[in-house]
């Protein structure tokens, strides 16, 4: 690459939300004519730091340049009108409008008397597609579009509006392989026309396979800006990652018995925008084991885990817990057996505005029952108790949910499920949000619950805390599960390759599914 | 989950927190009485000598105490309706039919249903009761099974209601000779009253029982447990192992109960037989009631005693000065805007609230990949 | 046949219709206005009370729009700025217009109840002079107030504005999707803000139609729940201007001819009176059906209460 000015530079951005830190002192330059990878784990405030360059979010401080000159946006309109534009990763597309409409809105062409120049709409967006070869009839309905097509409804709507700065948030998370390389080709061909493409991913494999260079984001700083030349995917995760220790909890040998008390069969399920999420899914969790599912967020594992927790209606297959067939609802479930940790501690787990006492006893109601009435009392003592006993710092029964930290909102909840007869543990993300004292704590109470006999089913997007807690690691991808692995005997280079859908062995795919 | 992007300003507003649940109530009256004041300034009128006449219009001397003492019952009812199903997530605002559909309930069982004393008015109050309920019953069904916003459906069914009794008062059970009125109940059926200067009626020791009733309820069982934990986060409380559509159906229709015995009282102790249209209202005043006090059932007492004598008094008012009795209702919705509103500590520091990412500490792009440990 | 049927059924819908575009397009751009009532309250009593106080019906048609958007401010104030819950804000403010017009009645106008007099001025008769002779044309296009002739005329206005312009274009975008418009750059608080004001400039037409050319009186609720009625024929005809306009006059012609009807059908009034609402929930319980089954086939589960 040339050593041409910057078109985009980003100085010393700090960003804070209360007291999270989410960006500190992050500093970036994008160049003419280049496709730039973000990359870094969750949390590591890449979507925070492109929602500021794009004006959706006001830094606390730090310098944005376009150009060379400095600028300050307090809203997208600005950002836009200094051409950026943004790519989220959830459209923001109104779906019974057309491509046309969807594109111009906010910059309509206009006719006499504030009419929209619809012949004229047509026939620039028309242009427009055909010129970046993202061929569109800009007179479909959106709604009817397939979403690959919807994200070049997106494209072009920054396009339209002359961005010479892309920046794609997660921009293949919801595409077909196909679908991506089609993306990537129009990457690059904007960027050959002048374009800078910035794009946020976690996909180490597109990143080799996309980017001119990359920069890796830490903890809310860019720890690195490096070429893509003559690098690997260790090199990159490294970065990622950096020399952080780490977690390795100290457990026995597992000590599996036959019975099974999760057991999953040809299990499909339909997501929120009526995707398949999971496809024809089979697994089984033991008494006394650790499993560990990998995967990348978005691969269905939500779905999954809703569908066993009694969430969501799978659309065929069956689910065992504790041998009985899965309940119609949550509550029939925890009665055969599940404690399920939801990763969505806010709207799920827990609820935010009642006291902590109360989140603790939601679940137990039987437990305080006495006749119709609510032993408040013998609940805000269990409570106490719990807090006690589960480390949970900063609580007191009657406060609200709120006002604790992730991390002891994560004990909270697993103070309210594992202090029960439950013999299948279902944690989802548990140590998302959580400070690492806190994670130690969780990870070992959750081998004490394996040893104790039961069954614990891990779901996590964090590859390391899968490769510390897990006796058996199984890893899906695209809604099927593409491998299962020993823990001891297997690392994060090969685990870390089925979850990028590397695993080629594995895959009754096209060979379209390359690596 | 509320942060502030100012830990400064959230340390100088903390010591508000504990006054918050007081704050809003308060701050409603207070702006509608400067409000009020205004108004009737402006129609030349004195404020303080308004004011006053409401005040002594309804708590001095006897004879007022019992016309406020009529006017807050029927609120009681609804009030307590409007309260039991918001607190558990659901909006009925449709507590004006149920009210009317109780009452025809209890005015046909009051004079078709000739029965022994001791089982006349009860059966009548339970028609009511029963009555209210079966109306709430439709949007509650179509809420829990086919998604139907409760709200709008709420908001036709009053109309309706008020339609089909009309019908049944001036058509299929109409009382002989020229009016719209459904014959008068027997002696049997009908609610105490207590004094010769207002029809204030045993039907208000009812209201007051309900009101302690869900008190205890609310604060003690666990079904209060339940609606509470409903409110606040329905998918908590599903996950939780509440059955929360059925609960959602029999809370809505507990409401409409509770509304419906507003009827009740109105038909068995006020009027004596059910009249076509003879609600001013009750039903939309419940919701500035409950909004009033905070959907809490003691609360709901107090609430309803200020609006009757607000109510009681304004009689008096429209005797006393130029000004119509209609005063009252514009000081009662200018408190229910005033709550309705949601005052965040954002909007006050003149700030727009943040787009934030769900979580704080987590960005809203997915997890990782390809983490490979470092030697 | 009795071609003044026609003419009456366009008159007395005549209210109706405004009210419902006013409430249309706030319906397009995502909020459901339930204190159109408020709204055209204020506005009758706003035009009686110029109209008597000043003898001039320009006048009082000012006043009435005036009074009818200052009403939407309000409304928009406390819905969108200040985020009360739509449907309280509404009752509220609707309510808070019928005591206040209650009160102002007393307390301008010095009575109770209804008001009326001869100072009032009237509309005159407008007759279009080819047209009127003819039977079936005549009826129908001549013969009216002003203001049936500015409102009707609206409605192809409306229609226009909402699926030509680039204001209804945002307008609509922003009550589908607000994130995308917000996205785009549009204001979406600002694009509501000015719909509430539309509709409160419709019902303050339909309002001064209300007192001043349908009857020339003013009484206490004398909207009659129309505002409901028209968000019924809005719901009905999913916010398109053309059709709500025809759903609105069927209503309103069902509506006022009640008492007539009843006597031709047999039926009670009241039985008559109920077909605007109950066809409403019909229409609400239809689409819920369809919607509940789409979700059902993605096996989500979707109980949400909100």
């Amino acid at each position: 690459m040339t050593d041409a000015p910057p078109v985009v530079a980003l100085r010393n951005i700090v960003k804070s939300f209360g007291a999270f830190i989410a960006v500190r002192d992050a500093s970036i330059d994008i160049r003419r004519g280049e496709i730039h990878a973000l990359v870094g784990e969750n949390g590591a405030g890449k979507s925070t730091l492109m929602n500021i360059l794009y004006g959706l979010i006001a830094r606390d401080s730090g310098q944005i340049e376009i150009g060379g000159k400095s600028v300050s946006f307090s809203n997208p309109r600005q950002a836009i009108a200094a051409g950026i534009g943004m790519v989220h990763q959830h459209f923001k597309l109104a779906p019974s409008f057309t491509v046309a409409e969807n594109i111009i809105l906010g910059a309509e062409p206009l006719k006499s008397f504030g009419q929209i120049d619809r012949h004229r709409a047509e026939r620039d967006t028309g242009e427009l597609s055909v010129r970046f070869g993202l061929n569109l009839d800009p007179r479909a309905i959106v709604g009817s579009l397939a979403v690959g097509l919807r994200q070049r409804v997106e494209i072009l709507k920054a396009l339209y509006r002359d961005a010479q700065i892309l920046i794609l948030d997660e921009p293949t998370a919801v595409l077909t392989p196909q679908e991506t390389r089609e993306l990537f080709a129009t990457m690059r061909s904007l960027a050959d026309n002048g374009h800078s493409i910035l794009f946020i991913t976690h996909k180490l494999r597109e990143v080799l396979a996309a980017s001119d260079r990359i920069s890796a984001m830490r903890h809310g700083r860019i720890v690195a800006t490096i070429d893509n030349s003559d690098v690997t995917a260790q090199d990159i995760a490294g970065l990622m990652v950096g020399r952080s220790v780490l977690l390795r909890v100290a457990k026995g040998e597992a000590r599996p018995t036959t019975e099974t008390l999760l057991n999953v069969s040809g299990l499909t399920a339909r997501g929120e925008r009526g995707e398949t999420a999971v496809d024809d899914l089979s697994l089984s969790v033991r008494a006394g084991e650790i499993v560990g599912l990998a995967g990348v967020q978005g691969n269905g594992q939500d779905e999954l885990v809703e569908c066993i927790a009694g969430l969501r209606r799978p659309v065929s297959g069956a689910v065992e817990i504790c041998s009985a067939a899965l309940g119609a609802t949550p509550r029939d479930n925890r009665e055969a057996g599940l404690a399920y940790i939801p990763a969505d501690r806010a709207g799920l787990g827990l609820s935010p505005e009642s006291g902590i006492w109360e989140n603790m006893t939601i679940g137990h109601l039987d437990e305080f029952r006495s006749g119709l009435f609510l032993d408040i009392g013998k609940a805000r003592r269990r409570s106490a108790d719990l807090i006690g006993k589960f480390d949970v710092r900063g609580a007191e029964p009657d406060k609200p949910a709120r006002s604790l930290s992730g991390g002891n909102q994560q004990k909270v909840q697993i103070a309210r499920e594992l202090s029960r007869e439950a013999r299948l543990v279902i944690a989802e993300q548990p140590s998302q949000g959580v400070d690492i004292g806190a994670i130690e704590a969780i990870h070992r109470r959750l081998v004490e619950m394996r040893d104790a006999g039961r069954a614990v089913f891990v779901i996590s997007a964090d590859l390391d805390e899968i490769l510390s807690i897990s006796d058996r690691i199984l890893v899906i991808y695209r809604g099927q599960i593409v491998a299962n692995l020993q823990a001891a005997a297997t690392n994060a280079d090969e685990v870390g390759r089925y979850m990028g859908g590397f695993g080629a062995a594995h895959l009754q795919q096209s060979p379209a599914h390359d690596p | 989950m509320t942060l502030d992007s100012a830990p400064v300003a959230r340390r100088r507003l903390q010591w508000l927190a504990w006054l918050r649940p007081a704050l809003h109530p308060v701050a409603a009256i207070l702006i509608a009485t400067i409000v009020g004041g205004l108004l009737v300034l402006a129609l030349r009128e004195n404020p303080f000598e308004v004011y006053w006449f409401l005040i002594s219009g309804s708590l001095v001397g006897l004879p007022n105490w019992l016309v406020t003492l009529q006017m807050m019952t029927p609120l009681i009812f609804t009030g307590l309706a409007v309260s039991i199903s918001f607190r558990a997530g659901l909006w009925n605002i449709g507590a004006e039919g149920q009210m009317l559909v109780g009452a025809l309930a209890a005015g046909i069982v009051g004079f078709a249903l000739p029965m022994p004393g001791y089982l006349h008015l009860p059966a009548a109050v339970l028609a009511a009761f029963l009555g209210g309920a079966a109306w709430a019953a439709i949007p509650a069904v179509l809420r829990v099974y086919l998604n139907v916003n409760e709200l709008v459906v709420c908001l036709m069914m009053n109309p309706i209601a008020l339609l089909l009794t009309g019908f049944f008062a001036t058509h299929v059970l109409k009382a002989p000779g020229p009016t719209n009125k459904l014959p008068d109940i027997l002696p049997t059926a009908a609610l105490p009253t207590f004094s010769l200067y207002s029809q204030v009626n045993a039907g208000l020791i009812l209201a007051l029982a309900c009101c302690a009733l869900f008190a205890v309820v609310n604060a003690r069982t666990i079904r209060g447990f339940e609606w509470k934990i409903m409110g606040l986060s329905p998918r908590f409380a599903y996950y939780g192992g509440i059955n929360v559509p059925r609960r959602a159906i029999w809370v809505m229709m507990l409401s409409g109960a509770v509304a419906g015995l507003a009827g009740a009282e109105q038909v068995l102790g006020v009027y004596g037989a059910f009249y076509d249209n003879f609600s001013p209202g009750y039903g939309f005043d419940g919701i500035a009631v409950a909004m009033l006090a905070n959907f809490n059932p003691i609360g709901v007492i107090l609430a309803a005693f200020l609006f009757g004598a607000l109510n009681a008094g304004s009689a008096v008012l429209q005797m006393m000065t130029g000004l119509s009795k209609y005063l009252v209702q514009v000081l009662q919705f200018i408190m229910v805007l005033v709550l309705a509103a949601q005052f965040s500590w954002e909007w006050l520091s003149k700030r727009r609230p943040q787009t934030m990412p769900k979580y704080p500490e987590q960005s809203p792009a997915p997890g990782e990949a390809g983490e490979i440990e470092e030697a | 046949m009795d071609w003044e049927i026609l003419n009456s059924a366009i008159r007395i819908s005549t209210p109706l219709v405004a009210a419902a575009m006013g409430g249309l397009l706030t319906y397009q751009a995502g909020m459901l206005n339930i204190a159109l009532d408020g709204f055209m309250i204020v506005a009758a009593f706003a035009a009686i009370a110029t109209a008597y106080f000043t003898g001039s019906l320009v006048l009082a048609l000012v006043g009435a729009i005036g009074a009818s958007m200052l009403l939407a401010a309000l409304m928009a104030l406390f819905n969108i700025r200040l985020r009360a819950n739509i449907f309280i804000a509404g009752i509220a403010v609707t309510f808070l217009a019928y005591g206040l017009t209650a009160l102002l009645l007393k307390g301008l106008l010095g009575q109770d109840g209804v008001f009326t007099s001869d100072r009032i001025p009237t509309f005159p008769i407008l007759r279009i002079p080819v047209v009127d002779p003819m039977p079936l044309f005549g009826a129908i296009l001549s013969g009216h107030t002003l203001l049936v002739y500015v409102i009707y005329g609206f409605v192809p206005v409306v229609a226009w504005g909402l699926y030509k312009t680039q204001w209804g274009l945002r307008l609509r975008v922003v009550g589908e999707a607000a994130e995308a418009a917000e996205a785009a750059g549009v204001n979406v608080d600002r694009v509501k803000f000015q719909a509430m004001l539309m509709s409160g400039f419709f019902c303050g037409l339909a309002g001064a139609y209300l007192s001043l050319a349908y009857v020339s009186l003013f009484a206490n609720k004398m909207t009659n729940e129309r505002g409901l009625i028209a968000l019924a024929a809005i719901f009905f005809a999913r916010g398109n201007p053309y059709w709500t306009a025809l759903v609105a006059m069927l209503f309103g012609t069902a509506t006022a001819l009640s008492v007539r009807m009843s006597q031709m059908t047999g039926l009670a009034p009241q039985l008559l009176l109920l077909i605007p609402y109950v066809v409403t929930v019909l229409a609400l319980i239809i689409v819920g059906w369809r919607v509940t089954k789409a979700r059902n086939r993605h096996g989500a589960w979707r109980f949400d209460l909100s």
